[in-house]
């Protein structure tokens, strides 16, 4: 499979998953990447496997970007022992370091110095690996987003800052919280390579990512990327949307998925009937996973207890 | 103290008990990494980090911007991938700027991830009020007991500061170390070889009989000063308790203690309200099937103040600890 087909596939599976997710009630609190996968996508074609990613509290799309077992997140999503943290961490804090993907935390800006620390380990490593740490639009206005650029640019640390920029803090937009735009430019008094590209092309996420990542691989220091994407849920599956009917429908109109598969088909790689076969095999794939995790037990009410401190 | 000398010990400065903890811990474990506010050539403002920089550099012994949340933050990310950290935040009051990695990630990343990761980071940190007022003076650790995940330990001597500070070291969860301002200057005999001293054991460092009095780092000194006069101005015999881990809290120490006296005082120098001796007196009624006879020494409810008089007013003291037993055992 070329590569752009396997990322459409990518993006394929974490709509499905979330779709499948969406149409059940016994799964509790959610934070979709529905519209963003494009972004982590773009993002995890550009890492190598040694590296790290750390995600916002949205982290089904970050996890299945980053390779994780599609059946072990959607147990861990519904909360069975046969999850990927043994059901005790659900969405937002979703885990396997030892793939990659250092994982999520769920307070907004709380990931970002987390990661300068992760990027000064493999910095001290001296192995290559750097770290990468996906947050919204929301998180750039907290004091964290400082202090991390600040300490990263003085020690040059292997970190990419990727604000995945979907324009709505929940309700508020980018506009009424931050005075700076585009958010991009936050990284310049320190020094730092940035960009600020369309986050709904995963070929250009992935160009874009890349090709800082090369520069912070060769020790140029930190990078942010910012990738303007939409978010095509509400900001959660407790919350209501509050756009309107025209924003929204512009909103889907971006569609990542839509778009990488128009492109591929126009460029004779992909056409209708493949990628419908490909959107076939995902779902069943998908429907696998959560047979799977409906089997399987939840944890045992003693793990209440175990591994606290 | 001369036979202890004669066993291995030398007499040192609890700002050196530090040091050498730390310059032992770091030669053994050559990842680990101390982080925070002038640590580097400086020192620390304590003296207590002090040869640290001369000897493993700048790559491990790295002054941070004056940034608390980045500081613990960094150290946390760091030993998230298994480069074990020692965080230097100044004054405990500044680690309210720095609980969401702490709280938040650190406690917690081990249970929450099913045990895929563990966080071993210590922060060190400086309680206590010596003159410098509402924001640089408090007690805050009962705000760290009530956090499951985090061990919290507070030495009151240089022997049990090194031997904590290395267990600290030696532990691989989250830990909250923490000194006071007014225990740099003393001094006492540590041992000569290396000494790691349990996590969750408290020590009875002087034996009575009529009354227990629990209490931690440097208000564990007042405690003794005021069992000196308990004894020559009342005759009465006071056992003192040092709690040196307040999480775990040993309660099988303190209760086989106030079962032998039936009584507890407790004192310590942060707050009485969901304090320490809160805690103590609770959980002592849980073990023991009844309230024994027991009473709570601390500040003033009240921010403790610059100003030397209102400090003093504010603060708990020796006199106050005997007013309050003398009450008790009346």
């Amino acid at each position: 499979m070329i590569e752009p087909i396997a990322r459409l596939r990518r993006m394929v599976l974490i709509r499905t998953v979330e779709a499948q997710l969406m149409a059940r009630r016994d799964h509790g609190f959610q934070l979709y990447s529905t519209g963003e996968e494009a972004v982590a996508v773009g993002l995890c074609a550009a890492l190598s496997p040694t590296d790290q990613l750390l995600s916002s509290g949205r982290a089904i799309g970050p996890a299945l970007a980053r390779g994780l077992d599609p059946a072990a997140v959607i147990a861990e999503l519904l909360g069975k022992a046969s999850g990927v943290n043994r059901g005790k961490a659900g969405r937002g804090h979703l885990a396997q370091p030892e793939a990659g993907f250092l994982g999520a935390h769920t307070v907004v800006a709380g990931n970002l110095t987390l990661a300068a620390g992760a990027a000064l380990a493999c910095q001290r490593a001296g192995e290559g690996a750097i770290v990468a740490v996906i947050f919204g639009d929301g998180a750039c206005g907290a004091g964290a987003l400082h202090e991390t650029m600040n300490i990263a640019a003085l020690w040059r640390l292997p970190l990419l800052l990727v604000c995945d920029n979907n324009g709505l803090s929940v309700s508020t937009p980018v506009a009424r919280s931050m005075a700076a735009s585009p958010l991009a430019t936050l990284a310049a008094p320190f020094g730092m390579a940035s960009a600020t590209i369309d986050g709904m092309d995963v070929e250009r996420v992935h160009t874009a990512a890349a090709g800082l990542i090369a520069g912070i691989r060769a020790g140029g220091g930190p990078a942010f990327l910012e990738c303007r994407s939409e978010r095509l849920t509400p900001h959660s599956s407790a919350t209501r949307d509050t756009r309107a009917a025209p924003d929204l429908a512009a909103a889907r109109a971006r569609c990542p998925i839509a778009r990488a598969a128009a492109r591929l088909a126009g460029e004779g790689a992909l056409d209708a009937a493949a990628f419908a076969a490909l959107e076939q095999a995902v779902s069943a794939e998908v429907a696998r996973g959560f047979a799977l995790a409906d089997a399987a037990p939840y944890p045992d009410p003693a793990e209440a207890l175990s591994d606290v401190g | 103290m001369s036979a202890e000398a004669a066993a291995g010990t030398a007499r040192i400065f609890f700002r050196e008990a530090i040091a050498r903890a730390l310059a032992e811990e770091m030669a053994r474990d050559p990842r680990l990494l101390v982080l925070g506010q002038d640590v580097g050539a400086f020192g620390g403002s304590y003296k207590e980090f002090t040869g640290l920089h001369a000897r493993f550099g700048d790559d491990r012994v790295r002054d941070m911007p004056v940034a608390e949340a980045g500081m613990v933050g960094v150290g946390v990310g760091a030993a998230a991938l298994g480069h074990r950290t020692l965080v230097s935040i100044t004054y405990m009051d500044f680690l309210m700027l720095a609980l969401d990695p702490l709280v938040n990630y650190a406690a917690k990343a081990r249970f929450k991830t099913g045990g895929r990761l563990r966080v071993p980071i210590v922060v060190k940190t400086t309680a206590g009020a010596k003159g410098q007022g509402v924001a640089h003076s408090q007690c805050i650790e009962a705000w760290m007991m009530g956090v499951p995940g985090l061990t919290v330990l507070a030495p009151s001597t240089p022997a049990d500061a090194y031997g904590l500070l290395k267990a600290a070291l030696r532990h691989d969860g989250p830990v909250v170390f923490i000194d006071h301002k007014r225990l740099f200057p003393k001094s006492g005999e540590v041992p000569l070889a290396d000494h790691v001293l349990p996590i969750g054991a408290a020590c009875v460092v002087r034996a009575g009989t009529d009354v227990t009095v629990t209490s931690h780092g440097y208000m564990v000194h007042i405690a003794l000063e005021a069992a000196e006069r308990l004894q020559a101005e009342a005759g009465i015999s006071a056992e003192v308790i040092d709690l040196r881990s307040l999480a775990p809290l040993d309660t099988g120490t303190i209760a086989a203690s106030v079962a032998r006296t039936g009584a507890i005082v407790t004192l310590e120098e942060g707050q009485l309200t969901c304090g320490v001796g809160s805690e103590i007196c609770f959980r002592l009624g849980e073990i023991m099937g009844r309230m024994p006879r027991a009473a709570r020494v601390g500040p003033l409810a009240a921010p403790v103040s610059s100003n030397p008089v209102l400090e003093g007013e504010c603060l708990p003291d020796a006199a106050r600890l005997v007013a309050a037993v003398r009450k008790l055992l009346e």
